[in-house]
């Protein structure tokens, strides 16, 4: 029997009030794998990822991480994930050492300081910045600290939102390369964006959600993974038939 | 180490980093050390004065030469309501009561020189007391370095940061509970040091102490709860702020100093001219001593003549002058007595109409609680009224006793040259009278006294907790 997906998510169906939002998606993320979900304004990538996060209550429909159901268990099924948001929120008195220790402290992944340390280098933090408090810190540089974190976490389940809205294209470079390690080490990743060539670069599969379901689903296959032209048309007829 | 002690542990960090929250700190205990310090001044040298005072007014009563006893009851005596130990950590209705007492026949006077009549307007604002601080000062400390607990994170999205990392709502609210309940400790910390040290002499009493160091515990505990349920309310911490000062001023300040007047206007007090209109109305209409004609002191007169089986006063084996000051001063004093039961009453009522209001303001609860067990309260002032006046007949009577015995109807009522001499009486008499001791209530008798002030906060304090605990389930959306 195969083992079940870390992120699964079955015929989901949300409403705020009476507007429903997300109308029957399914979407199953495997270990060791990054699906990149693409779609216009009001398509449900960001009510699909509060219903990951436990933070909406769907009407119907099966939500699991890691085996979890974040409506029932929020705070188990968050134990289980690591998020990274677009606009990273973290503790401007404390400073980026501290703020590493503080939040991997409360999640119970206490990790030793070399290992901050080491993780601060790979994602791109200078050095001189590591004991500086997040006050003057730019959104870059908040977002790398926050990548810092949510890698050291070493959660099964990675969420990501526009990971890369905010960094710089060496520290994208950068980016890509540390999500795929931790693909690799066996994480289930799913990134929402509206970028498709950072998708492009990294994702195993790039899923279409349109009006509150995955309308196209593609897995990179060959040498040249994805036919980002293809995509990128298909992407942005289906984006301009929803209005901003 | 807990998430709950994480949590708290971070707070306390930011506060610490806070210049403006160090030094808001700083300020308040340097206030509630001059509090202490001054307050034990203040006491220990208004406690001398008395002393001394008391001391001696009884040394001039003693020192009166031989003379006719009712010139003594005249001449009367001043008396000094001794301070309990714990008023110097709350001084309550003492400084606008008064706390000296002139003792003399035929009148009931009112307690004088209370510190507010003798010092600046200030005093009327209340005095810089560790009660004080505690009550006003503490509260608006915690409010300006708590608003902003939950609703800074709120604001700042880092509450949903918390969340993330598998945090629940109760623990993130009771972590911050904590740090704030660990500040509130530090406020109060010096102002119960101070009370341990200026009220803890030999004679203090333990139970009203345990009382007030409770309700004050529970006092400020209230506050912090009462701090993070609007912050945990508010979506912004300048929301926060601005409800909790309005909280503030309503609660600790405004209703306080409404509550007493708006039950003086329900229940009116005659002020003491109107009273002693009265009582001489009413004295002329029960009899006239003096006047031979007077029905009741005629009927009187013929009861005593009937008692000793005599015609004549003359021929009384006692001083009738004597018997007629003892029976005017019963007279009179009953008739005082009846004033001052309807003028207590009316107080009564209002302080009950004060004490309801601890329904809207937990600040008149603890200060019910803390003034009933320090014995600063209006029961403690009645019980040294009910005390002086108590002794104040007997004395009266004592003397007058004297005369109806030791000085000689004849002498008495005799107008020639050597009359005077003869109508004194020997000054070891005055000597012998006892001297005005003031028994305090006892520590279980403060204790009960204040219980309905505590149990009042508490009961702020549970229904705050219930609201916090509805108010976490909705912390930061689902």
């Amino acid at each position: 029997m195969p083992h079940p997906s870390p992120i699964q998510v079955s015929e989901l169906h949300v409403a705020y009030g009476s507007k429903p939002v997300l109308k029957g998606l399914n979407l199953d993320v495997p270990a060791g794998s990054i699906t990149a979900l693409l779609g216009g304004n009001g398509a449900g990538k960001s009510t699909t990822l509060a219903t990951l996060l436990g933070f909406v209550k769907p009407q119907s429909g099966l939500v699991r991480i890691d085996g979890v159901d974040p409506a029932d268990a929020p705070d188990a099924a968050r134990r289980k994930l690591a998020y990274l948001p677009e606009n990273v929120a973290l503790y401007e008195h404390l400073s980026a050492l501290e703020n590493a220790d503080y939040l991997l402290a409360l999640s119970g992944a206490k990790r030793g300081r070399d290992a901050v340390r080491e993780a601060f280098r790979a994602a791109g933090l200078q050095e001189e910045a590591w004991s500086q408090r997040l006050g003057g810190f730019s959104k870059g540089m908040r977002q790398k600290v926050a990548i810092a974190v949510a890698l050291l976490r070493e959660t099964p389940v990675l969420l990501l939102d526009e990971p890369t809205s905010g960094l710089d294209p060496k520290a994208t470079t950068d980016f890509n390369h540390l999500a795929q390690a931790v693909r690799d080490r066996g994480a289930a990743i799913l990134m929402v964006t509206h970028d498709l060539l950072s998708a492009a670069d990294i994702a195993d599969r790039i899923a279409f959600l349109e009006d509150g379901r995955i309308t196209h689903s593609e897995t990179a296959s060959g040498p040249d993974r994805f036919d980002v032209r293809a995509l990128h048309q298909r992407f942005a007829a289906r984006t301009e038939a929803v209005p901003a | 180490m807990s998430a709950i002690r994480l949590i708290a542990v971070d707070e306390l960090r930011l506060m610490a980093r806070n210049r403006v929250a160090v030094i808001a700190l700083a300020l308040l205990v340097l206030l509630t050390i001059a509090a202490v310090v001054s307050s034990w001044a203040h006491q220990r040298g208004v406690a001398e004065l008395r002393a001394r005072h008391q001391s001696a007014a009884e040394e001039a009563f003693d020192a009166q030469p031989d003379r006719h006893p009712h010139r003594v009851v005249h001449y009367g005596t001043f008396i000094y309501r001794p301070l309990g130990p714990l008023a110097a950590f709350d001084p309550g209705v003492d400084a606008f009561t008064g706390n000296s007492m002139f003792l003399e026949g035929h009148r009931q006077n009112t307690v004088n020189f209370g510190d507010v009549r003798q010092s600046s307007l200030l005093v009327r604002f209340g005095q810089l007391t560790p009660a004080f601080v505690l009550q006003i000062v503490a509260p608006l400390l915690l409010i300006f370095l708590g608003y902003g607990v939950l609703a800074r994170e709120t604001e700042r999205g880092t509450l949903r940061l918390l969340l993330l990392q598998g945090v629940s709502r109760r623990q993130i609210v009771l972590g911050k509970l904590s740090a704030l309940g660990a500040v509130a400790l530090l406020a109060g910390l010096p102002a119960m040091v101070g009370f341990v040290l200026i009220a803890g002499q030999p004679d203090a009493l333990a139970a009203p102490m345990a009382v007030i160091a409770i309700g004050y515990a529970a006092y400020l505990a209230l506050w912090t709860v009462v701090i993070v349920l609007f912050s945990t309310w508010a979506k912004r911490s300048r929301d926060a702020l601005l409800s909790l000062v309005a909280v503030w001023a309503i609660m600790a300040v405004l209703v306080p100093r409404l509550a007493p007047d708006i039950a003086s206007a329900a229940t009116p007090l005659q002020n003491r001219f109107q009273t002693d209109v009265s009582i001489a109305e009413e004295l002329r209409r029960t009899g006239d001593s003096h006047n031979p004609e007077d029905p009741h002191f005629a009927a009187f007169k013929q009861s005593v003549l009937d008692r000793y089986g005599v015609a004549r006063v003359e021929d009384l084996p006692v001083n009738y002058k004597g018997v007629l000051a003892l029976e005017g001063e019963r007279m009179t004093a009953a008739l005082f007595d009846r004033y001052a039961e309807a003028s207590h009453a009316a107080q009564t009522r209002q302080n009950a109409l004060v004490r309801a209001a601890g329904m809207f303001s937990p600040t008149i609860a603890v200060r019910d609680l803390s003034m009933a067990a320090a014995g600063t309260d209006f029961d403690g002032h009645r019980r040294f009224l009910e005390q002086a006046e108590a002794y104040r007949y007997a004395l009266v009577q004592r003397l007058n006793h004297l005369q109806a015995e030791v000085v000689s109807f004849a002498d008495d009522t005799a107008k020639d040259a050597g009359a005077d001499r003869r109508k004194r009486i020997e000054a070891e008499n005055w000597r012998e009278m006892p001297d005005f001791a003031f028994r305090p209530s006892s520590g279980s008798e403060l204790a009960a006294s204040a219980m309905p002030g505590l149990l009042m906060v508490l009961a702020w304090l549970a229904a705050a907790n219930l609201l916090l605990v509805a108010a976490a389930r909705r912390l930061g959306g689902r």
